[in-house]
């Protein structure tokens, strides 16, 4: 295995290393893999990386020593370090890997720039002003389906310091017409990033397909969070309600145009 | 005669006390209050007995409305399960704390008011539910204003203050009836206006500012009032009385919830 074998990134939070190494994920010509350590299987970018490119091999922490020794002709493995990992520990330092660090322009210097063999200018991210690492809350919402409305005012609060100083937010969420939207925060970035994940469309019951939400901050409220996004979440009998009329309403469209037939 | 057309206190007396201050530096002559005293603020009691000293004439709001009722507003009137849930909140809040003269003076509120031509309601002469957005229906908005037979209707409940100005109306009106020939007739109606005061306690225009509004009878002005308070010293009561803190959060960036319908005209089926 050469070192371009294995692509490891690095940045802060937001810098945009998911963006980056999505640009590989999109050839389906050769093997991809991918890896995010220490996330477990509740982990936002990886489920994302899984509903985009179907074709890319998920690995756990556990298969990845394993599935390095195995890998088939032209494979590539890119392995997604998050913040809360020590770049400098031996397990890491120790692999024959491409180090790839995404940076925002203002940083000039860092341990990521140290680590390095090749710097990316990243987004243009407000730097964290502590040395301090922030909190990392995350949660599985696997099974919910939110009212959009509620879900947007939630956003919106959190984002803007309602339950603590968040840094970054990203999620993927269900609603009720069997949507599955990724949402995207970062501090300092303007606005909200909001893209519909093209999954098909979920109308039986609650989606069991992968939804959580991982938050990055200072001094969250979580159980506040937490009553929050429940307070946001639709009933089974809501949720059977919407379902309905969605069918009713993409069987009376097929029934119009019937060439153009989507099958749910 | 100057009159101030105030809307929407919420149990912010705060607020109330901020504008009342203002209406006395611009010598008004008289105050009229288009409802919704009580609700999401921490005064409800204080705020009913301000107005009520001052004898100030007052059209009957939602708010009110449902704590002299029970709550039972349909879904459709929140603009969010998570917006539903809080008001709940809010109006169990309300209704436990509320004293039973106040509650009783509530109930003898009026849905409009009169002043010549001038006409005075909560959300719209239908129904305190009823938001007269700006983005209303030309003819509805006008069918709103002629109903009541006013030159110009003062309302609140979008929390959003404007001004919205129905000139140049003419109406065809044609009649037809079994063996009789069609009827036909234009009439031409002079300008109205609709005027919304906006919301001293719980402004929702993206400032924590309370707004009301002016209105000279000789010369038809209408001016806009938004006014600073120390919106500061009711976000900490708001928590202090166990009101949900977000109220507080909400309130100190001008964007408490309005209960708002997807469809502007909506008036609830209960």
């Amino acid at each position: 295995m050469d070192a371009m074998t294995l692509v490891a990134i690095a940045g802060p939070p937001g810098s945009g290393k998911t963006t980056w190494l999505s640009q590989f994920l999109s050839d389906q010509q050769h093997p991809r893999f991918y890896c995010c350590p220490g996330l477990g299987d509740v982990s936002v970018d990886r489920a994302r990386i899984a509903y985009r490119f179907p074709w890319v091999q998920l690995l756990s922490e556990q298969d990845f020593p394993q599935a390095l020794m195995t890998l088939p002709e032209q494979a590539r493995v890119y392995l997604e370090l998050g913040f809360h990992l020590d770049l400098t520990a031996p397990i890491l330092a120790s692999l024959p890997c491409h180090r790839v660090a995404i940076v925002p322009p203002e940083l000039a210097a860092s341990e990521w720039h140290d680590w390095a063999d090749e710097v990316i200018i990243g987004s243009e991210i407000t730097l964290p002003t502590s040395d301090e690492l922030p909190e990392l809350w995350r949660s599985p919402l696997t099974g919910r389906v939110f009212d959009p409305a509620s879900l947007d005012e939630i956003i919106l609060e959190l984002t803007g310091g309602a339950y603590g100083s968040v840094q970054r937010l990203k999620g993927i969420f269900e609603l009720p017409d069997g949507r599955a939207f990724h949402i995207d925060f970062v501090e300092g970035l303007s606005g909200i990033e909001y893209a519909e994940l093209g999954l098909p469309p979920w109308l039986d019951g609650r989606p069991e397909r992968f939804s959580g939400i991982e938050v990055l901050g200072r001094n969250l409220d979580k159980q506040t969070i937490v009553d929050t996004f429940l307070a946001g979440c639709l009933s089974d009998s809501a949720i059977a309600h919407y379902q309905e009329q969605y069918k009713a309403l993409a069987a009376e469209e097929a029934q119009m145009n019937p060439e153009e037939t989507v099958s749910l | 005669m100057k009159l101030a057309v105030i809307s929407c206190i919420h149990g912010n007396y705060e607020a109330l006390n901020a504008v009342l201050s203002d209406i006395d530096d611009h010598k008004a002559d008289q105050i009229y209050c288009l409802g919704d005293l009580v609700g999401y603020g921490p005064h409800p009691n204080a705020v009913v007995e301000m107005i009520r000293s001052l004898d100030i004439p007052t059209c009957q709001g939602c708010w009110d409305e449902d704590i002299v009722e029970g709550l039972n507003a349909c879904e459709c009137s929140y603009p969010s399960q998570l917006a539903e849930q809080r008001g709940h909140a809010a109006h169990e809040w309300t209704n436990n704390v509320i004293h039973p003269e106040v509650r009783e003076y509530l109930a003898t509120l009026p849905m409009t008011l009169k002043l010549d031509n001038l006409c005075f309601v909560h959300g719209s002469p239908n129904s305190q539910h009823e938001y007269l957005l700006p983005s209303m229906d030309g003819f509805a908005a006008l069918e709103r204003v002629l109903a009541v037979d006013a030159e110009v209707l003062f309302c609140g409940h979008t929390h959003v203050p404007y001004v919205r100005t129905l000139e140049d109306v003419n109406l065809s009106i044609r009649v037809q009836q079994p063996g009789q020939e069609e009827a036909i007739a234009q009439t031409e109606v002079p300008l109205k206006q609709i005027v919304n005061a906006g919301s001293v306690g719980e402004p929702r225009h993206g400032r924590p500012n309370a707004t009301y509004v002016l209105y000279d009878t000789e010369t038809a002005q209408i001016t806009l009032r938004e006014v600073a308070y120390d919106y500061e010293k009711t976000c900490a009561d708001i928590i202090e009385k166990g009101l949900p803190p977000i109220f507080a959060w909400r309130l100190a960036r001008g964007m408490e919830f309005a209960e708002r319908a997807d469809d502007p005209s909506h008036v609830c089926q209960r």
